[in-house]
Order: structure tokens, then C-alpha cells, then sequence
């Protein structure tokens, strides 16, 4: 669970005390962006596939209800049951509800952002069940007692140093071995034994066919596989937005989601799941949680159609800079930015000026969600909601007024041109353009208006 | 009213307005002249090999070949194959080949679903996996496949591509992470 109480800047300027490590996060995920833009370029029907997700999605949106009630007849006529939750209370009450019906003691689970977002480990375990992540990074999160700080690359602000002394006190590894292939081979050995000893599964949903009435999971690892062929008991939990309408729809969707999550061309398993193994159970819940609310914004409805690849976030370059660790709502990144506002604006507000409104995620994302357009608007509503810190809105009163009064504007700028070139350095010490890496801007001679009317002279003349 | 009933209202009070669904084979894919070298290319990146079977060779050969010192074999691709009890007692396998149905060119993804195979769990537990592939069932894109795939195993079906995976420490790719440490891709 994370701490509704994080504050976006404050907690990005304590991540950046470590230049190194901030330097490192940086590049690792700008990389990983970098590999997505290689993935890209070799269709040259990359732009069409996204427009394809993008009316996909849009048009599901338009009728998610009919959607959802062809995606459970479907599914109850594989034997699926299929259980509705209102919210992440009820969610965790049907998953509990289910395991201890059969006297569940021990469930492994594949990477969830829904199970994130509901708080499901603490309460399965408040109720003697014993919960065990089993994507790599999601385990050393979970193992750390630390909320993933990435959708897909949970463990991403460690370095294997820090793996490596978790490993050796959790898992009992060689003091000191930092190798990457010997550390994730220790966790495969640990995690099959709990794969063979578990007594269900529980995964996320990538995709929901409405047409199948089956579900589709995609990792790299496995994990959700023998975490499902395994145990009798598979639950997976689908927040409603997942669906889509048939099977062929997929063509679209497996091209652009680990493109666009990790610059592969697919996923090493995409695994269609329409009944339990021979002799087991399977159980569907659909969650709602806020989604139906969001559904009915018109600002805000479009972030919906997000397939969780965390391209936003690899691109942003404010999430780069300040790790997940430094949002407050669960999802980090452009789109955990307006799906956390949309949920509690009280407790999100500062996560939508996490922002530069470069529109970089806009354009990476594979479903055309219009996340910085989104932001801005957000923003108004942590002014609105009275979230701002009295300096920032101070700031931004200041700044309306001025805007407000044009000639007011020119003539402060004009001061302020001349006045900062000579302001003394013991001034400007401890202003926030002191800091490292920060430096106050040179003057320009003239303001943009300035330089704006002369070339329209210029043209004219 | 229940859960469901309250959701499904509020959904129906919020559609958004929306497009019609569009034609998924209006847009031109990509296609490969030779989609079993794109294939072959692809697979030995991501932790696989893709060998075309040569004439009167046999995949049990090419097995032995590729690892001689290998430990339990299971064949799922002979009638008759071997029978687990359980799920789990697949878990001492050390090579599996199973019948693939079809390849794709652009992402080095074999289907399978196995109508004659009751635990899927071989898949992933087996040390290394052998998918054995008839040489036409070859296609360019995803779309493609979709469209001749069927969930023909116990509910069950899915593509696996190259090796189990993972680049959660650091970013530093490892092969092997649950499931298979290298995959076989032998086209028949």
C-alpha cells in the first residue's frame, strides 16, 4: 500500500539527493523508451496500429455494459463464475471469500496493478494467507515491504546491490554476489517451490474477449502460467475497462503492448485462459472501483482505454527524474497522474504538476490516451480543490493577476530584465535556483512581445 | 440491487459517445519475404533457435544433437504420448517437445494449444521446451494468426515466443526466469 500523503516536488527532491542512483534511473528507463522507438520504426504501419487500439477501445468505451454482459455469458458458459465488485472492499471480500471456501492457505500471484491498487496482500493476509509475488520484481518490492514503482518494472529504483543483501538475508544467496543472472536463478528455485506448493493463482487481465468470454495474460517471466497450470483454484481480477469486443481484435493489441511496454516485439507468453485445468475452479471478478465515474467525465473518460504498457512514464521526463516511490496514488507516471487525480483530487492534487506539458506521453501512447492535455486539467482541480502548497498558490495568483493585466506584465518584465543580471549571488543563495543543476536563466535584452512586434514591423515593411 | 446490477446502470447512465468499430484488415501489415529467416533472426534474440528439420533427419535427433546429456524427455508430438497424474509431476522434466501449431514471422511466437494434452503446466515447468512446427504454418503478423487460431486445449491456449524471461534487476536481461531456459523452434 503507499502513502496517500506523498507530495510530488518534496518527494522527487529527496529521491535526487543521490545524483548517482537518479542519474542511473534516468538512463535505464530512457533506454528502455529508446528500445520502444526501435520497435517502432520497423512497422511502417505503426501510426495506423495505434489509431486501429485507439477506435477499438473508444468504441468499447461507448458500450462497456453490453460489452461486459456478452463477456460473462460467455464465460459462465465455459464455467467460469464471474463476480462483480463495486468497489476494492468488495473485491478483496470475493477473493477472500473464495479462498477460504476451500481452505486456501498459501496463493501465488502474477502482477496485478488491481490487486495494487486495492490493497489485496494486507488483506488476504490479516486473514492467515499467506501471499507470494511471484513476478521477479514485484516478489523484491513485496520482500522489501515497498510499493512497485513502475506498472511493469516494479523493482526499477533498486540497484542489484540492494537485490543482492535482500537476496542474501530473504533467500539466503552469497553475501555479496551482485550478479544479476545468479540472483534472479536463486529467486526461479525459491518460487518454484511455492508455485508447486500453493494452493490457487490469482493474475491480472491484459485482455477480456467479450466474444470468448476468456482472458489474456502477458509476462515474460511465466509466472502467471505456473502460477495457473499449477493449483486448482485460478482467480483473476480485471478492473471492467479490460474488455474488447472479439478475439481478431488481439491482431491489433499484442503488436502495440510490449512494443510499447519494453521495446519487444511480444511478450514471451500471451496466454489465452477460458476454463480452470482439468479438475479446478476458475473465478472472473470485475472490478468497477471509480472506473463507471470516470467513465461518465468527459475530461477525463479517455484514460480509460489504457492498456497499462507504462510507455507514459518511460518517456516522462519529470517520472525519470523522480522515480515512482515520489507519486502519491498508486500508478505512477502521466497516466497514474490523471487516473489518481480523477479518484481523490484531495489526496492526488500534487501528482498533476508532475508534469513539464511537453505532451511527450501523448505521443507515445499506443491507445492516443491525451495525457498532458488531461493534466492541465487536472491541475485546475487541485487549484480548485484547495490541494496547493500556499506558495505555489500564491505563485499562481500572482501570475493570473499579472496575466490579467497586460501592461502590468510588460513593465514587470522589464524590471525584472534589468534588476536579476545584477542581484547579488548572496541573494539568490538559498532561491530554488541555487540548487545543483540549476542555474538562473541569462537575460534576454527584449521580451517576447518585443521581439514579436519588431518582426511584424520587419515583414510589413 | 447488486454489485453487478449498480455497475452496469452507471454504465449504461455514463456511455461516452464512440465510433463504430473499424476494419482491422483496412490497414496494410507488414510482410516478410522470408519469414522463417525473419523468424529464425528474431527467436536467437530472445533466448530461442528456429532450425528447419533437413530431409530424413528426425526432431528426436536434433534433440539429442543440441543437448546429449539431457534428462527426463517427455514427447507430447507421438500418439499414445506419456501420461502425468498430476500437474505437478511434470516438474523433474528436463525436455519437452510439443506439437506448435503456427508461427508468426514478426514476433518469433508459436501457438500452442494441444487438443490431446491434459496439464499444461509441461510448458512452463520443463527445463528446456522443443515446439514442433509444420513448415507452411508460417504468417506475417499477429493479425494473421488470429485469425487460424483456436483454443483447442482444456480452455487453454497461447503463444510463446523465445525463452522465460526477465530484466527486473537492473535491467540486465536474464534467461530463465519461471519458465523455460531456451526454447527450440523445429519446423517439419
Amino acid at each position: 500500500m503507499k502513502n496517500d500523503n506523498i507530495h510530488h516536488a518534496e518527494a522527487a527532491a529527496a529521491f535526487l539527493q543521490d545524483r548517482e542512483q537518479a542519474r542511473w534511473h534516468d538512463s535505464a528507463i530512457w533506454w528502455v523508451r529508446q528500445k520502444r522507438d526501435m520497435q517502432a520504426k520497423q512497422l511502417p504501419e505503426w501510426e495506423q496500429l495505434r489509431a486501429l487500439a485507439q477506435q477499438i477501445k473508444a468504441h468499447t468505451l461507448s458500450r462497456l455494459d453490453d460489452y461486459l454482459l456478452q463477456f460473462q455469458a460467455n464465460a459462465e458458459k465455459n464455467g467460469v463464475t464471474v463476480h462483480w465488485a463495486a468497489d476494492a472492499d468488495e473485491h478483496n471480500r470475493i477473493v477472500q471469500g473464495i479462498l477460504a471456501a476451500e481452505g486456501v492457505k498459501k496463493l501465488v500471484k502474477s502482477k496485478s496493478m488491481l490487486t495494487e491498487e486495492c490493497g489485496l496482500n494486507p488483506y488476504l493476509e490479516q486473514h492467515g494467507i499467506e501471499v507470494i509475488d511471484t513476478d521477479l520484481g514485484e516478489r523484491i518490492v513485496q520482500l522489501r515491504q515497498e510499493p512497485p514503482s513502475h506498472i511493469v518494472m516494479p523493482a526499477i529504483h533498486l540497484k542489484k546491490e540492494q537485490i543482492s543483501e535482500l537476496f542474501h538475508r530473504e533467500l539466503g544467496t552469497e553475501a555479496g554476489n551482485n550478479d544479476p543472472t545468479y540472483l534472479t536463478h536463486a529467486a526461479r528455485a525459491n518460487l518454484r517451490e511455492h508455485f508447486l506448493t500453493a494452493d490457487a493463482g490469482l493474475t491480472g487481465v491484459n485482455f477480456a474477449i467479450a466474444e470468448t468470454g476468456g482472458v489474456v495474460v502477458c509476462t515474460n517471466e511465466g509466472n502467471a502460467d505456473l502460477g495457473t497450470a499449477l493449483p486448482p483454484i485460478h482467480i483473476a481480477s480485471m478492473g471492467l475497462e479490460k474488455i474488447i469486443p472479439r478475439l481478431e481484435h488481439l491482431g491489433v493489441f499484442t503488436r502495440l503492448l510490449a512494443r510499447s511496454a519494453i521495446g519487444s516485439p511480444i511478450t514471451t507468453y500471451t496466454s489465452h485462459f477460458h476454463r480452470a485445468r482439468p479438475g479446478g475452479q476458475m473465478h472472473i471478478v470485475i472490478v468497477d472501483n471509480g472506473r463507471s465515474d470516470i467513465l461518465g467525465n468527459d475530461d477525463f473518460y479517455q484514460s480509460l482505454r489504457c492498456i497499462r504498457c507504462g510507455a507514459c512514464m518511460n518517456t516522462c521526463p519529470v517520472y525519470r527524474r523522480s522515480t515512482g516511490h515520489s507519486y502519491s496514488y498508486i500508478i505512477p507516471g502521466p497516466i497514474g497522474s490523471t487516473l489518481g487525480p480523477s479518484r481523490d483530487i484531495k489526496k492526488h492534487g500534487s501528482m498533476a504538476f508532475a508534469c513539464t506539458t511537453c505532451g511527450s506521453c501523448s505521443n507515445v501512447c499506443p491507445v492516443k490516451i491525451n495525457l498532458h492535455e488531461q493534466l492541465v486539467l487536472q491541475r485546475k482541480r487541485a487549484f480548485d480543490a484547495g490541494t496547493l502548497k500556499p506558495a505555489k498558490k500564491m505563485g499562481l495568483l500572482a501570475m493570473r493577476f499579472l496575466t490579467q493585466h497586460p501592461s502590468l506584465m510588460d513593465s514587470g518584465g522589464k524590471v525584472m530584465r534589468k534588476v536579476v543580471p545584477i542581484v547579488p549571488e548572496s541573494l539568490t543563495r538559498h532561491s530554488a535556483w541555487s540548487r545543483p543543476g540549476r542555474a538562473l536563466p541569462e537575460m534576454p535584452e527584449q521580451s517576447f512581445k518585443e521581439m514579436w512586434q519588431a518582426r511584424q514591423k520587419d515583414k510589413k515593411a | 440491487m447488486s454489485s453487478q446490477a449498480n455497475i452496469l446502470a452507471r454504465l449504461r447512465q455514463n456511455r461516452p459517445q464512440g465510433p463504430a468499430l473499424p476494419d482491422i484488415d483496412a490497414v496494410p501489415f507488414i510482410t516478410f519475404d522470408d519469414k522463417f529467416d525473419a523468424f529464425r533472426t528474431l527467436v536467437r534474440n530472445l533466448g530461442g533457435d528456429a532450425v528447419q528439420l533437413a530431409d530424413g533427419d528426425s526432431v528426436l535427433s536434433v534433440v539429442q544433437q543440441r543437448w546429449p546429456q539431457h534428462g527426463r524427455l517427455v514427447d507430447l508430438t507421438v500418439a499414445g504420448h506419456e501420461e502425468s497424474p498430476s500437474p505437478h509431476a511434470w516438474h523433474d522434466v528436463d525436455v519437452a517437445i510439443v506439437p506448435g501449431e503456427l508461427a508468426v514471422a514478426e514476433s518469433a511466437a508459436v501457438w500452442v494449444s494441444h487438443a490431446d494434452n491434459q496439464w499444461r503446466s509441461i510448458y512452463f515447468l520443463t527445463q528446456k521446451l522443443v515446439l514442433v512446427v509444420p513448415r507452411d504454418a508460417i504468417v506475417d503478423t499477429m493479425r494473421d494468426a488470429y485469425r487460424r487460431i483456436a483454443i483447442r486445449e482444456q480452455g487453454f491456449g497461447g503463444f510463446i515466443s523465445g525463452s522465460s524471461r526477465t530484466a527486473d534487476i537492473e535491467q540486465s536481461l536474464v534467461m530463465g526466469a519461471h519458465g523455460a531456459m531456451a526454447a527450440l523452434v523445429i519446423f517439419v
